[in-house]
Order: C-alpha cells, then sequence, then structure tokens
C-alpha cells in the first residue's frame, strides 16, 4: 500500500488540534461543549480529506462529506436540546482559514475532474456549517 | 507514518471514552459520546475501512447521542420526578 507520508503528517496536525478539544468537551461549561462539538466535526472533516489523499483513495472522501453535513446539523440539534448556541470565532475562522488551507492544495494535487468538484463541495459545506453554526444569525432559531 | 495517525486516534478514542465515563451528566455524556463516535470514526479510516467509518459516523456520533438526548428530555418532563434525573444514568451502567 502505497501512502504519501507528507499528506498524512498533514493530517496529523487537526488531528492533535482535536486533544484540547476534548478537554473542552469533557470538562467545559455547556456553551464550551457545543463549540467543542462543532470544531470537532470541522477538524474531523480536514483530517479525512488529508487522509484520503495521503492514501491515494479519493473514494474516502465520502466519510469528509458525511461528516460535513452531518456535523453542522447535530451541532444545531444539541443546541435546540441545550438552549445555547455560542458565538464563537475560533470556529469561524479555522472554518474561514484552515479549510482552505486544506481543500486548495488537496485541489491543485488532485487535478480538474469530478474529484476536484466533490472536493470544492466538501470544503463549502464545512465553511457554510460553521459559519452558520458559530454566528450570530443562527441565535433565532434556538428560542424557537 | 499511518502507524503514528493510527496511534495518536487510538489515544484520542481511549481519552474520549474515559471521558464518557467520568462525566456524570447524561446531557453532557451524549456531547463526548459524538466525540467518541468521530474519534472512532478517524480510527476506522485510517485503519483503511471507509465504510465502517461511514456506519459508525451514523451511528456513533449522530443517532445514539441523539437518543441519549430524547431520553433525558421525556425523563425530566414526566411530573413527579424532581431528581429522579440521575437514576436513569445510574441504571444504564
Amino acid at each position: 500500500m502505497s501512502t504519501s507520508d507528507g499528506w498524512l503528517a498533514a493530517a496529523l496536525v487537526p488531528l492533535l488540534a482535536l486533544v484540547p478539544v476534548l478537554w473542552r468537551i469533557a470538562y467545559g461549561s455547556p456553551g464550551d461543549r457545543l463549540i467543542g462539538q462543532n470544531l470537532t466535526s470541522l477538524l474531523a472533516g480536514l483530517v479525512l480529506l488529508l487522509a484520503a489523499q495521503g492514501f491515494h483513495r479519493t473514494s474516502y472522501n465520502d466519510v469528509a462529506l458525511v461528516v460535513s453535513v452531518l456535523g453542522p446539523t447535530g451541532t444545531l440539534i444539541y443546541a435546540r436540546f441545550l438552549d445555547v448556541l455560542p458565538d464563537s470565532r475560533l470556529v469561524r475562522w479555522t472554518a474561514l482559514v484552515g479549510v482552505p488551507a486544506t481543500v486548495l492544495p488537496l485541489c491543485v494535487a488532485t487535478g480538474p475532474g469530478r474529484a476536484m468538484a466533490k472536493l470544492l463541495l466538501i470544503g463549502v459545506l464545512l465553511i457554510a456549517g460553521s459559519v452558520v453554526t458559530s454566528g450570530r444569525g443562527a441565535r433565532e432559531g434556538v428560542t424557537a | 507514518m499511518t502507524d503514528v495517525l493510527i496511534v495518536v486516534a487510538l489515544l484520542l478514542v481511549a481519552g474520549a471514552a474515559t471521558a464518557a465515563v467520568l462525566n456524570r451528566d447524561p446531557m453532557r455524556q451524549a456531547l463526548v459520546l459524538s466525540f467518541l463516535g468521530l474519534a472512532l470514526a478517524l480510527l476506522f479510516t485510517f485503519l483503511q475501512a471507509p465504510d465502517v467509518a461511514l456506519s459508525q459516523l451514523a451511528v456513533g456520533s449522530a443517532v445514539t447521542p441523539l437518543m441519549i438526548l430524547l431520553t433525558v428530555r421525556k425523563v425530566r418532563r414526566r411530573p413527579g420526578s424532581g431528581d429522579g434525573v440521575d437514576k436513569p444514568a445510574g441504571r444504564e451502567r
């Protein structure tokens, strides 16, 4: 099985970033936990994208696609139950900086085609989901 | 390099599972459990089993925590059980 270590080493960065997130989820206030859950799905999506490239299996991107759909949905459901949906600059900036920094090199490495369109779709979904669940505008939906 | 990823993912799974056990409030356990589901999905992907990871994502990170949340809500809503919240959690273990 041929793997490329560069991409896998890059996948290690968001993976290690999950460790402090786990700490916050386990011991933080309810708002912190929700931010942690949001950040977890975002970082997991990035790890999966990078790992798919590292293993030379573009079909692994399906898992990242499912994460990018389920993650923000789950956050909104938890927000409904816990009655908090905190503003989170951390999530928003991680999404706005981290996702393009991951997806654009992957697109360059993949080359044009179906796989690249899928990568871009996953990136857009990740950014959109994070912006919706971390912004002020989402707050009205919670109290309803 | 794959081994490093697998080891880190395994440590995350172990940490998340321990945190889920140590948390006493079911509401909080649900969130830790969804983290555990995501960590397991990552581990399965690193072990080159993306189909298992997909089902783990659906079950572990979405359905199970949602069922716990719904159950806790139902139990809390029942009249005359002011502090009955902790009992179902104790029964699960």
